[in-house]
């Protein structure tokens, strides 16, 4: 729904004054006086305009009662958000109301809608009617509603690090302009985003000053994907990939599949087609070439460790292969490659790629250099892919300056004024442009900024930024669609949204969010002679203006110029033996860094190192054995010159002589929760160099680093056949119909009939609740662990209590590899969402002494926090280990003052964290227990619903799958899927009906309400080691007696 | 007629003679006086050294006790997955070495053991501070302390019981019996002494103090017959406990379904264990004693020690027997994880054991080191059996700390595995109670009588009118 009151006009200043009591008009001080005894608890919100965040809950919605009389406290005229002064129709206290909105991000925009209750915006979701989201989201989403809320965001306009405010700033900044001339003298710098508006503000601005100089500053994201796709399909035009048309993927050192920032729609299309439902089912089947496990190589059916220096020589072979199976010119000439790689492994996928000819899709990661890229391109045009599962989008942005040739005409005093927009390149901007001396040395710095960060240091002025939940945008989505970006609140500490800034910057006459907005919209949607009423609030009831997603246009593949290229490129080096490639890479968390302060990102654990709080060099476990290094070992790395000291830590699957290092850790001015945090890549990053360097060298300097990892252990222990099930195509479809075939697995092959002494009360309500968990799709992802943690007030706990293993994620994700013991250095890896399972038959509710946790009637394991001690026995009998203690008051008491003594009970959690909880779901107290609970308020609220729809009627039934649980909500892949299972139409009924499904450790007799579904591999059977994919998985060390399952997921029957 | 009787001669074996229970044919006079004395004497220097530390301990522990319910259980090293770990360690431990106690006072003197007269006092007095020192653990180790009251079955207006299918509850209920049923049993057994020590005060308060808990006591017949028949009946109803209340400990674990804990020889093998523990503290307090007090040498003999180190060999031979019967059962299960948890989690054979070596101490100590009391010489030299006494006293500490933390800290999915090790505040509140306990058990030594000299005197050789006179024939002792 969208807020109705958008067309208003604004009211004016001189108008009319509307007063209640003529001590209201006069505003004598006697009134005043009688003002504040009577609303004592309000007296200071009469006096300034100030809102304070104190004050910012009653007054958003909270207290109507006081509305009447604070009105000029918080109306801001200007404004076309008004606090509920008066009771709206839609609006009732406690009840929650949902805007659409979209989180702009590099990669496109991420469509939304944001749950606000009482003008609190508190828990984002997916926007379901966005074709791009499908109601699904992100990590990068589902965080940002704390971001929010960070108390370290910054408050104050600063000049020259003195609070200043507002009106001063635009003076000076108009003082500023005034001298502009032409803008020969300014620069901006500025994130990348896909707004529409914006473009439109920069066109503003360059046409007012034209020599002006606009730089977009993307650490994480070079500028390498556009320079190729431009060669090889001319300027303006960017491959659209259609994965799921592609029934053989190879991805080249591409995480296509990682779930951050809007990338929502690609993981879609591919899980599309990794779905088995009968025998006849037909998987994609995906290659992975890649230097150390991604989400993406997780799900690679085959996967090849290759340095991220060497994926251009690898490239080359395949090519090599591919045009001595297709004959293409493009491809025949190139030379060999320098590195050997094995052969049969290029021939066998090759001829896979061939055989898929025009439904084979080969993706270059976007980090590697441009003549890879094009090589990518030829293999694609020589597979006949271009047009079929990649097709082509225009895009609007025109580039700008890059960072380097900024930095050469600051170099020769060309910048006057300097605008850093966001970005915070004091911070990230690459080692070799001494960026930190050049922007000292630039007149006058003016930034506009969410945090007081390295690069507002020095800067003559600091802008606070509203978050984007409190701005006026817009974005496109990543299929190109124009999206919306509404406020749900006013800006908590005052910011000027980006949009704004620039507007003022181009002296526009209405520099106000949503009039930009507004005019983009009338340009882009509305056509010539459109008007606002009707349209507009349809956009942002949706989210989206429909029909607006980019159109696949026909790409033509320039060969010849792609050929040129690659030919001219400098081949990179060989890789050595002695010494390290080291790959910078994005951080799936923090990304960039911009993410640093968000504590929810930094505990959550890395899905693969499952590293918290900081980042580290990963590092092969052979590798770091000859170095004699083990996990938060710290060593040097030097390379081309510049080094940098990092712990390690050990990932296995990582290629040998690779060290992979996260960006966006180790900032030096950010927030109490990230600093501290990690080791700064950036020292190591150049111009030329943005991504990998060859010829480091890695010393151990003997000191040791605590890593804070929140998953010790990493191998199955051979229990695979009991935990983590899964099996070849080849073997599914020959058992798709044997019910028991996944059943039947590991100690499941061998028990007796379970039989209980305790008979539970019986479940006999209509809604029996109950989860399945696709191990098929799980990608690992983890936005159901952050969706869950915003859902259900889940604290964070800070590094030290991650160490002493007291993270407090309600649902977390298992990460296993397997392997025979030849395969130790290239294990498989397998993720495993795991929560409280809701035993019906459950060990943790036996043992409670005090009947703390008990079985509801339909079915969950229900926690009565008020009734909970704290014994922690229930915790020591789930076999789970999914119950959750408080051992500090997480939500009172400051992460740094857990230890302090607290006799007089001393709290210190600022209270605009306690405004991003969610209302529906209560705080836990240190001393109680805590874990999954299927989302229990969903479900009431959900009951109610339908209680108050049967009126008298006895159907209080909820409709089929009519809500669904915050970690299946955000699931990018629908791995997750909620439901009432004795509804026999129900989503969950079916996945649970299917023969992949089976529960852990059924022989303890504990009847899971969470049921697993085994994984499905392709495997192409002519590739090495294919026979063992799959088995290390599946196999239990258990070979003592009872009848092993028939296969173990090998095609060739057996690998003993 | 002779031939007769070298027939007898011959067929009858000579009785050999038993060690007297009190040596140096000590009178009935000489035990009130030297018992007595203990209590009646001036403070000795020593005490004082040993106590002002004790009391130190126990206050520095009992901060840390405060410290820990201000802060949280996390001040102590306890995870996920380690939700127990040193606390119930703790609790099981001075659980288990309550149990010697009322094992001497009860089924011993049902089963008319004469020798336990001299011990049962002391024994019964540690029973109790260890149980004392064992009931601050279940209560300080939850989180919510202040809450600690729903374990108690109180009619409520929410109507909400606690659980009693949990076997929690039942330690609860088990524990405090056990308290209760012990504490009344001691004092039973106090009242003729109290009543000595009362009729012998030379101080107004002590005269007063011992007259009142001495509760009237005569010593007239109807006083004795009562006496006795109390203290069969506390004797009666202690013996089940001695058997339940391990057994009901033990249920905390071979109820759950964690391998290492679900485990159905835990009842018998948990109170072998107590006995076991038990009987090695009783003697770590009475060999100091009978150093410190040596006239207490002619009641506790080196046939009471002898005695104890026997019943130290049985009880840690069965518990070893229980240790191999778990490794045997894990194996012949099948299970993978019942496997895992004992041969790789317990004994490390594939190196994966967190705590393997914690495992070894246990097994050293509690089922090699009291092998040696199957020599005479060793059970009749005290420096020996009071090491032994030590390893078995720290076994049955790692025992308990095996079953809790490997299982614990490796149990079902691999995943969720943690390392366990204790804070500074856990250590401290462990040490602490060792300064109450032992505060607890000097003040009980300078102030109560430490041997039950009713008891003793009752099986002195005078007592019994049947037996021979000694060859010295001193009579009964007129003046008692």
């Amino acid at each position: 729904m969208s807020k109705r009151v958008l067309n208003h006009p604004p009211e004016a200043a001189t108008g009319k004054k509307y007063w209640r009591s003529l001590g209201q008009l006069a505003e004598t001080p006697e009134f005043r006086g009688w003002l504040e005894k009577e609303f004592p608890q309000g007296a200071s919100e009469f006096h300034g305009g100030e809102l304070s965040r104190r004050n910012f809950l009653q007054l958003m919605g909270a207290s109507t009662a006081l509305a009447g009389l604070s009105l000029g406290a918080c109306r801001r005229p200007e404004k076309h958000l008004v606090p509920f002064s008066k009771g709206v129709e839609w609006s009732i206290p406690g009840k929650a109301l949902f805007y659409a909105t979209s989180m702009p991000t590099r990669q496109g925009a991420a469509p939304l809608v944001i749950l606000t209750v009482d003008g609190r915006p508190v828990k984002v979701e997916g926007n379901p009617s966005h074709p791009a989201a499908e109601g699904r989201s992100d990590t990068w989403s589902q965080s940002s509603i704390l971001d929010l809320y960070d108390p370290d965001r910054s408050r104050f306009f600063l000049e020259s690090g003195k609070e200043s405010d507002g009106d001063k700033f635009s003076k000076g900044l108009d003082l500023l302009l005034e001298k502009a001339g032409d803008g020969a003298g300014l620069a901006f710098v500025l994130d990348r985003t896909l707004s529409p508006t914006r473009e439109r503000l920069r066109e503003e601005i360059l046409k007012k000053y034209p020599k002006a100089r606009w730089c977009v500053h993307e650490p994480a994201q070079p500028e390498q994907a556009r320079l190729a796709a431009s060669v090889a399909f001319g300027e303006g035009m960017m491959p659209d990939l259609q994965v799921e048309k592609a029934d053989v993927i190879l991805a080249l050192d591409s995480d296509f599949l990682s779930a951050t920032g809007g990338t929502v729609r690609t993981i879609r299309k591919f899980m599309a087609r990794r779905r088995v439902e009968g025998p006849d089912s037909k998987m994609n089947r995906l290659y992975v070439v890649e230097h150390r496990y991604s989400t993406t190589g997780g799900m690679a059916d085959h996967r090849l460790r290759v340095q991220a220096s060497q994926i251009a020589h690898f490239t080359v072979a395949l090519a090599e292969q591919i045009g001595t199976l297709t004959g293409d010119p493009n491809l025949k000439p190139l030379g060999g490659p320098t590195t050997k790689f094995t052969e049969r492994w290029i021939e066998e996928a090759a001829a896979d790629l061939v055989a898929a000819k025009g439904r084979s899709l080969v993706i270059v990661g976007d980090h590697q250099p441009v003549a890879v890229q094009l090589l990518g391109y030829a293999i694609n045009a020589a597979l006949g892919n271009i047009g079929t599962t990649i097709t082509g989008r225009r895009t609007e942005e025109k580039p700008g300056l890059t960072m380097g040739a900024l930095a050469a005409a600051i170099r020769e005093k060309q910048v006057q004024a300097l605008f850093i927009v966001g970005a915070n390149p004091m911070y990230s901007a690459p080692a070799d442009l001494d960026w930190k001396n050049l922007q000292k040395s630039v007149p006058t710095v003016i930034r506009l900024g969410l945090y007081e960060d390295e690069s507002s240091e020095g800067a003559s002025w600091h802008v606070p930024l509203a978050h984007y939940l409190e701005s006026w945008g817009d974005s496109l989505a990543a299929d190109g669609s124009y999206t919306a970006v509404q406020p749900m609140v006013l800006p908590l500490y005052g910011g000027w949204s980006e949009i704004d800034f620039l507007a003022r910057v181009a002296g526009l006459p209405k520099p106000a969010g949503p009039e930009l907005v507004q005019e983009t919209y009338m340009k882009r949607v509305g056509g010539e002679g459109a008007t606002l009423t009707g349209t507009w609030n349809r956009f942002l009831l949706d989210g989206f203006a429909a029909d607006t997603a980019s159109k696949p246009e026909a790409l033509t593949f320039n060969g010849g110029a792609a050929k040129d290229a690659i030919g001219k490129a400098a081949k990179p080096a060989a890789a050595a033996e002695n010494t390290f490639e080291v790959v910078l890479e994005p951080c799936s968390k923090v990304d960039d860094g911009r993410f640093s302060n968000n504590g929810w990102l930094q505990e959550l654990p890395d899905p693969i190192s499952k590293l918290t709080w900081d980042n580290a060099a990963w590092i092969s476990p052979v590798s770091a054995a000859k170095l004699g290094v083990t996990d938060g070992d710290v060593v040097e790395v030097s390379v081309n010159g510049r080094s940098l000291t990092i712990p390690v830590v050990r990932v296995p699957g990582t290629v040998d002589n690779s060290l992979t290092i996260a960006l966006g850790y180790g900032r030096t001015k950010v927030g109490r929760v990230g600093i501290g945090t990690g080791v700064s890549a950036y020292p190591l990053m150049t111009t030329e160099n943005p991504y990998f360097s060859t010829g480091a060298s890695v010393k151990p300097t003997g000191a040791k680093y605590k890593l804070a990892i929140t998953q010790e252990h990493g191998t199955l222990e051979g229990r695979g056949a009991d935990l983590t099930r899964q099996a070849n195509i080849t073997d599914w479809q020959a058992n798709a119909s044997n019910g028991d075939y996944f059943k039947k697995m590991g100690m499941d092959s061998h028990i007796p009939e379970n039989i209980s002494l305790y008979s539970n009360p019986p479940l006999n309500e209509p809604h029996q609740w109950g989860m399945t968990v696709d191990l098929n799709s799980c990608l690992g992802c983890s936005a159901c662990m952050l969706a869950c943690q915003a859902e259900n007030n889940v604290p964070i706990v800070g590094k030290e209590q991650v160490i002493n293993g007291r993270e407090m994620h309600w649902l977390r994700s298992d990460r296993y590899f397997a392997s025979d013991e030849a395969g130790v250095d290239d294990p498989e890896m397998i993720i495993e969402p795991m929560l409280c399972q809701h035993c019906e038959n459950a060990p943790c509710e036996t043992v409670c002494p005090v009947n703390a946790t008990v079985h509801s009637e339909d079915g969950l394991n229900v926690m009565a926090y008020n009734r909970c001690i704290g014994t922690r026995y229930c915790a020591n009998n789930c076999p789970y280990k999914v119950r959750r203690f408080n051992f500090f008051d997480y939500h009172q008491r400051p992460l740094d003052k857990l230890y302090t003594w607290n006799l007089i009970n001393e709290k210190g959690t600022p209270d605009t964290l306690k405004m991003r909880n969610n209302p529906n779901v209560t705080v836990r107290m240190r001393g109680v227990m805590e874990k999954c609970t299927f989302c229990v308020q969903r479900i009431q609220e959900a009951k109610i619903a339908a209680k108050v729809r049967a009126k008298d009627s006895a159907n209080m039934l909820i409709p089929t799958d009519a809500f669904t649980v915050a970690c299946a909500q955000a699931c990018p892949t629908d791995a997750i899927v909620f439901g009432n299972i004795k509804d026999p139409d129900s989503k969950v009924s079916k996945m649970r009906a299917s023969p992949r499904s089976y529960r852990l450790l059924e022989y303890l007799n504990t009847q899971p309400r969470v049921s697993y579904l085994a994984r499905i591999r392709n495997p192409n059977l002519k590739m090495p080691g294919a026979d063992r994919i799959g088995s290390f998985m599946s196999d239990g060390h258990d070979h003592g007696h009872g009848a092993k399952p028939a296969a173990h997921g090998t095609p060739t029957g057996g690998n003993h | 007629m002779p031939s007769t009787e070298s027939l007898v001669t011959l067929t009858t074996p000579t009785e050999l003679e038993r060690e007297p229970l009190v040596r140096n044919q000590r009178g009935v006079r000489w035990i009130t006086d030297n018992v007595s004395a203990i209590s009646e004497g001036p403070t000795p220097f020593w005490w004082w050294v040993l106590f002002l530390p004790c009391v130190l301990l126990a206050a520095f522990g009992t901060l840390c006790i405060g410290y820990q319910i201000s802060n949280g259980v996390g001040v102590w090293g306890e995870n996920h997955p380690n939700g127990w770990a040193w606390d119930i360690t703790n609790f099981v431990f001075w659980i288990g070495i309550g149990h010697a106690g009322t094992l001497i006072s009860a089924i011993l003197f049902l089963t008319r053991q004469k020798w336990r007269t001299s011990i049962n006092r002391a024994a019964e007095a540690m029973t109790l501070f260890a149980v004392v020192c064992a009931g601050i653990f279940p209560g300080i180790h939850v989180g919510r302390v202040w809450m600690a009251w729903f374990l108690a079955p109180v009619p409520n207006s929410n109507g909400i019981w606690p659980n009693f299918r949990s076997p929690l509850l039942w330690d609860v209920f088990a524990v405090s019996t056990y308290f209760t049923v012990s504490l009344l049993f001691w004092y039973t057994g106090l009242v003729p002494d109290l009543a000595t020590l009362r009729d012998r005060a030379k101080t107004r308060v002590s005269r007063f103090l011992y007259g009142v808990f001495a509760l009237g006591w005569r010593g007239s017949n109807r006083n004795w017959r009562h006496y006795e028949m109390a203290y069969l009946l506390l004797a009666g109803l202690s013996t089940p406990l001695v058997l339940s209340v391990h057994s009901v400990v033990s249920f905390d674990f071979a109820t759950s379904v964690i391998p290492g804990w679900h485990t159905t020889i835990f009842p018998p093998y948990f109170v072998a264990g107590a006995i076991f523990g038990g009987f090695a503290m009783v003697l770590t307090i009475l060999i100091p004693a009978q150093i410190v007090y040596p006239q207490l040498r002619d009641l506790i003999t080196k046939g009471h020690v002898d005695k104890m180190a026997k019943i130290i060999l049985l009880t840690g031979t069965i518990v070893g027997y229980a240790y191999l019967m778990e490794l045997f059962i894990a194996y012949y299960s099948g299970n993978v994880y019942e496997k895992f948890t004992f041969f790789s989690a317990r004994m490390g054979i594939d190196g994966k054991g967190y705590y393997s070596w914690a495992y070894y101490v246990m097994m050293f100590c509690n089922v090699i080191s009291p092998q040696i009391f199957w020599f005479k010489w060793a059970r009749n030299n005290l420096l020996i059996v009071f090491v032994v006494c030590q390893f078995v006293n720290a076994g049955m500490w790692f025992e308990r700390f095996v079953i809790i933390v490997t299982s614990l800290a490796q149990d079902f999915l691999p995943s969720s595995w943690g390392h366990y090790s204790p804070s500074w505040v856990e250590i401290w509140t462990f040490i602490g109670t060792f300064g109450i306990f032992l505060s607890l058990f000097l003040l009980f030594m300078r102030f109560l009588p430490m041997i039950a000299m009713s008891e003793v005197k009752i099986v002195t050789p005078e007592a019994d009118p049947h037996a021979h006179s000694p060859t010295t024939g001193v009579g009964v002792d007129a003046h008692h």
